[in-house]
């Protein structure tokens, strides 16, 4: 029979496992607006999230390193634009954090 | 730590936040002041008028986004769904836009509306335009998710009608001056200032960013 205790360290089990490159409050914030558009500018990003180009580099580079994101060169127009992406893995990625956050939510 | 992001929400201001600079109300309002003057262009430049009816708003939008916009907010690529939706209008714009001036011009010109235009006590003509711009519009704004288009949509369905009816009454240029003039400037202004508000939240970067225009 499932007691307070059992409850609660599931609970703690939970947020230990959550993706811990994804929890960051300003990476989450990056991760949720390419999840929700297909790709974005650097300019773009810095706009939506608040933050700075350095700022924003740092954690582009993290995300890119776990193969979360890629920087590709589109064409829009005539003119080659440098573009950010969110990659299979990394939209997989936010949808098992997701889970896991609406599990931990729904369960205290 | 948010609860709960609503992403649903995340991308509906996304996509809204593109359409915080004002242009399209100053290019709308622009159009509406063209065709308040166009009586007295047609008189000093006859044909030659709807060039200046033609060209001033998709100048506006084209030139202002490229150069006033994208360079202090970037650039954007929504979902699919969003993409479609704007194919959708550029493809019934494409087709409907050129049959407007078309019947612009044949009814400059005296071909267009022959019969037609004694149907409904001769009301048919400017009935059947406004009732038009009202669908085409407010359907471009449900599909676009922009609700500017359906005040767009009744400004100008209303004031083809109405246009005509003061021409009836107290004669050209008065009839469109006051009927697109106003509403004209009005939009104008708005757009003008909310472009304002747009360059002073939205500067242009004065760091190096890759590809900020």
């Amino acid at each position: 029979m499932p007691t307070k205790e059992n409850k609660t360290t599931n609970d703690i089990q939970t947020l230990n496992s959550v993706d811990k490159l994804i929890h960051e409050p300003a990476r989450l914030n990056i991760m949720a607006h390419l999840y929700v558009i297909e790709s974005a500018d650097f300019l773009f990003m810095m706009r939506q999230t608040g933050l700075t180009f350095g700022n924003l580099s740092a954690h582009m580079s993290k995300l890119e390193t776990a193969g979360y994101i890629e920087i590709i060169k589109e064409f829009i127009g005539k003119k080659p634009h440098t573009m950010l992406k969110l990659t299979e893995k990394g939209k997989h990625a936010f949808d098992e954090y997701r889970k896991q956050m609406k599990q931990f939510f729904n369960e205290i | 730590m948010k609860e709960n992001i609503n992403l649903k929400e995340l991308e509906k201001k996304a996509y809204q936040f593109t359409f915080k600079d004002g242009i399209y109300d100053i290019a709308w309002g622009a159009l509406l002041i063209s065709i308040a003057i166009a009586p007295i262009l047609r008189e000093i430049i006859y044909l030659g008028y709807i060039i200046f009816l033609v060209l001033p708003a998709p100048l506006i939008i084209i030139l202002g986004k490229k150069y006033i916009t994208t360079p202090r907010i970037g650039i954007v690529k929504f979902n699919k769904t969003r993409r479609k939706a704007q194919k959708r209008i550029k493809l019934i714009s494409s087709i409907l836009i050129p049959l407007s001036i078309l019947l612009v011009i044949l009814t400059a010109i005296g071909i267009f509306p022959g019969n037609l235009g004694a149907m409904l006590g001769g009301y048919a003509i400017p009935v059947g335009a406004g009732i038009f711009a009202i669908v085409f519009l407010c359907g471009a704004a449900y599909l676009i998710d922009f609700p500017h288009f359906y005040i767009y949509g009744i400004i100008i369905g209303l004031g083809i009608p109405v246009a005509d009816i003061l021409h009836n009454t107290i004669g050209p240029p008065l009839d469109n001056l006051l009927t697109f003039g106003i509403t004209g400037i009005i939009l104008l202004i708005f757009g003008v200032f909310t472009m304002s508000q747009f360059l002073q939240k939205y500067p242009i970067p004065k760091e190096e960013i890759p590809n900020a225009n």
